[in-house]
């Protein structure tokens, strides 16, 4: 008993002379540390001891004091007994200034509302550099009103906005032995996912790309840039006809290969719909490049093929899942089946990386699989605002001309750049004066359509894009620069001029495999295999969804 | 002097931000995976002040005889009737009308035995289920921020102007003006009349039923139908104390004669 009795004593002398509460008795002062046994302690000085009572009633004290002060807490509003500071919310900012609206059924973008904190850079980017909210008449009729381009996930500075995450069913698709995984990467994601591990900005990964892919287990590994090229032949072949006026339609032609673009102009200028370019983007050539051609060369069943294209891009996921996205499918009596599978954005690629514990840095480079992946620097430069005009005029001018472009046409500096829009005029001979102009960002927008409509337009072919720079920023992008800096934008776009400047052959339509695709599978530029598989059509009741204003 | 919220339903367009807003300033958790704050499944809940909830009507137009699906966002909270049943309900003092408007609850009062959430004609009161010790939870109309000239933290966020904040008979005029001047509005505003006025009002082109509103709230504050009899109330507890006194009195007697005539028969 007398032991029981004396250890708690001891417990709290340490404790009290931790707290130098103790009266301050130098001759009565043990070091602790060098006490080699505390009984002697104990023996000596118990006098500044806490007796077993004091601690009890000093226990209770705090308890009661403690227990009051949790007591005291009413709610916002509420008049409490402490006083009104306290009673005050103290994580509500100064202003706060709302969000854009996300329809929980869009296929591009989610957020996590825990995660919003109504800074409104969301609703900045939508309304001032896209155009989009604000420009419509309230009510809202039967949508909320998205172009998917997924620049708001860009600003968004707490993560709350991201794009609907589709790498599960890219495992699922994985895992089945039955099915064959092929892939087809975009122009600009080499240039930004490198971004993801800690590479600077701008950093070429082509080769770990398709290497890291194909560590994931996919079975062909395709380059979008090669459709690209054919894209240009397609597109270039369509102006040439249009401004010959072989073709019933409009000028000028307007490029549709960004599929936030192509939603713009269905929702606020539905009367425009046929100055868009039949052709289909990169993206959706490829697809139905994948299950045609490329399934009949290497024998496999379309319907076994899964195919996933990775795109630096949220509206690439809407562009997939649109309904007359089925070119293939309504060649081989299929509706149901996709020309494109699944769309998976930059980011998304990093994390699955990341989730199978990739080394990305030290991945040794590997080459894309053969067949459909040449590509030439006109298709490399896809990625960047500016890119596809450059590309097709190189082309345009040799259809038209029958020679190779000069020199200047192949830096076409005017059309380069991050203003959001910029004009050239070239001569073309037997043509005259072209005029085309280049637009990223869908708030630049309205100044160029707004002429076309009102006829007034001097342009031959004009390019759009929805997001500033091009692809490269686009809204499925690495986040790494929070917000997006035109320093990023100028690194990405910098790495991939300099891959068109290395490249051998810079004209679209020089390159050896989109010959043999022509001579072999195809025919010629627009012919009607092409425009049965290239070649798409617009939703002209999609603006009935929103009543879109008057004046900007 | 009571300050109201006049709240156009054709300005919605779903973003959600007041929920948001609400959730920060009143230290609200998110329980979308329980209940969701906006969208179609929306509900009111104890961490849910305040739900934005997407309703699909059809409406027929002029011009096309088809009816067409159209999108209506409805926000909901509690309204912060003029004469509220919650009040007179609490008889622990637990919910307090203010002069200002809002009506505030006091936890620190409450017994929890939820007569408010039965007196609520629009079932805005919602139980702690979830806790151990559950209190009451609603809207208050952020009378904190009021008290020093703010905004109520929903309304600082809606970023298509749906609400405007200021006195109620002058928002009630102008919403009168609004829908007098507009022939797409619906001619009706809820909360005018509704269980004796509330302090938030509606104005819609898509009419109120269809768009989740409770249309069969009486006009009659929730409070009249018992004030009648409820008043009887100390005269009654008086006059039963006496009647129960006298038949004590009575009874004690009756046993008492009892015993002493059976003393008497032994």
């Amino acid at each position: 008993m007398v032991t029981w009795r004396r250890k708690p004593s001891i417990k709290i002398h340490l404790l009290v002379k931790g707290l130098k509460m103790r009266p301050d008795n130098s001759d009565n002062i043990i070091d602790l540390k060098n006490d080699e046994n505390p009984e002697i302690l104990v023996k000596q000085d118990n006098e500044g001891a806490v007796s077993r009572r004091n601690f009890i009633r000093f226990a209770a004290g705090t308890g009661i004091v403690a227990v009051s002060a949790v007591g005291c807490g009413g709610p916002a509003g509420g008049e409490g007994w402490f006083p009104a500071q306290y009673n005050e919310q103290g994580n509500f900012p100064p202003h706060v200034r709302g969000r854009v609206p996300i329809n929980p059924g869009n296929v591009s973008i989610t957020r996590d509302n825990a995660k919003c904190i109504l800074c409104g850079q969301c609703t900045e980017a939508c309304s001032k550099m896209e155009a989009v909210m604000f420009h419509y008449e309230l009510p809202l009729i039967d949508d909320i009103p998205c172009i998917n381009c997924g620049q708001c996930s860009l600003w968004c500075p707490t993560g709350a906005i991201t794009e609907v995450d589709d790498t599960a069913r890219f495992l699922e698709a994985l895992e089945d032995p039955n099915v064959h995984v092929v892939v087809q990467t975009a122009p600009s994601t080499r240039v930004g996912l490198g971004e993801e591990f800690g590479m600077p900005a701008g950093t070429n990964v082509e080769g770990s790309q398709v290497a890291a892919l194909k560590a994931l287990g996919v079975d062909t590994v395709l380059d979008t840039n090669f459709a690209a090229d054919l894209t240009i032949m397609e597109e270039a072949k369509e102006l040439v006809r249009r401004l010959k006026r072989e073709l019933d339609e409009p000028i000028p032609q307007f490029t549709s290969c960004c599929p936030g673009w192509v939603r713009f102009c269905e929702y606020f200028y539905p009367d425009l719909i046929p100055n868009l370019s039949t052709t289909r983007s990169p993206m959706g050539i490829l697809g139905a490049m994948i299950k045609t051609y490329y399934a009949e060369k290497r024998g496999i069943d379309p319907k076994n093929i899964f195919s996933v294209s990775i795109m630096p891009c949220t509206a690439k996921k809407y562009e997939a899942v649109r309904p007359e996205m089925n070119n293939v499918g309504r060649k081989l009596g299929d509706p149901l089946m996709r020309d494109t599978d699944l769309v998976l954005t930059t980011r998304e690629l990093a994390r699955l990386i990341k989730m199978r514990k990739i080394d990305f840095l030290n991945l040794e480079s590997a080459p894309y699989d053969k067949m459909l992946s040449e590509y030439t620097g006109a298709g490399a430069i896809f990625g960047v605002t500016g890119g596809v005009m450059e590309a097709a005029v190189r082309t345009a001018y040799t259809f038209i001309t029958g020679e190779n472009p000069p020199a200047s046409l192949l830096e076409f500096q005017p059309v380069r750049g991050l203003t959001g829009m910029r004009e050239a005029e070239l001569e073309i001979p037997s043509v005259g004066k072209v005029n085309v102009a280049v637009i990223a960002g869908m708030g630049n927008a309205h100044k160029i359509l707004d002429q076309v409509r009102a006829g007034k337009s001097k342009w031959q072919f004009v390019e759009f894009m929805a997001c500033p720079g091009g692809c490269i920023s686009g809204g499925g992008q690495p986040r790494t620069a929070l917000p997006p800096s035109p320093e990023l934008h100028t690194a990405r776009i910098d790495s991939i001029y300099s891959l068109d400047e290395k490249s051998t052959i810079r004209l679209c339509h020089e390159n050896p495999e989109i010959k043999t695709v022509y001579k072999d599978y195809l025919g010629e530029p627009n012919s009607e295999l092409a425009e049965q598989l290239l070649h798409t059509h617009f939703d002209k009741d999609y603006h009935k969804h929103l009543t879109p204003k008057k004046s900007v | 002097m009571a300050v109201g919220v006049l709240v156009d339903l054709t300005k919605c367009i779903g973003c959600g931000s007041c929920t948001v807003a609400c959730k920060m300033y009143n230290g609200n958790k998110w329980i979308d995976n329980r209940v969701p704050s906006s969208g179609e499944k929306a509900e009111l809940a104890d961490e849910n002040w305040t739900v934005v909830k997407k309703h699909k009507v059809s409406k027929t137009s002029v011009s096309d005889s088809d009816p067409k699906e159209v999108w209506r966002f409805v926000k909901r909270q509690c309204l912060h009737c003029k004469d509220p049943g919650c009040v007179s309900s609490c008889f622990a003092k637990a919910f307090q009308k203010t002069e200002e408007g809002p009506v505030i609850y006091y936890p620190h009062n409450c017994v929890g035995c939820r007569y408010c959430m039965l007196a609520c004609p629009f079932s805005v009161p919602k139980f702690e289920w979830n806790k151990t010790i559950p209190v009451l939870t609603k809207c208050m109309l952020c009378a904190g921020r009021l008290k020093k000239g703010e905004l109520p933290a929903c309304v600082s966020a809606c970023p298509t102007n749906v609400m405007k904040f200021g006195e109620r008979e002058a928002l009630l005029a102008e919403a009168k003006r609004i829908i007098a001047d507009d022939s797409r509005y619906v001619q009706y505003i809820y909360g005018e009349e509704e269980a004796g006025g509330t302090s938030w009002l509606y104005i819609s082109d898509m009419p109120f039923e269809q768009l989740g509103f409770k249309m069969n709230v009486p006009k009659k504050p929730i409070t009249r139908y018992s004030s009648k009899y409820m008043h009887f109330t100390p005269i009654f507890g008086a006059v039963w104390g006496i009647i129960l006194t006298g038949i004590y009195f009575f009874t004690k007697r009756r046993a008492k004669v009892k015993k002493e005539a059976g003393k008497k028969d032994t």
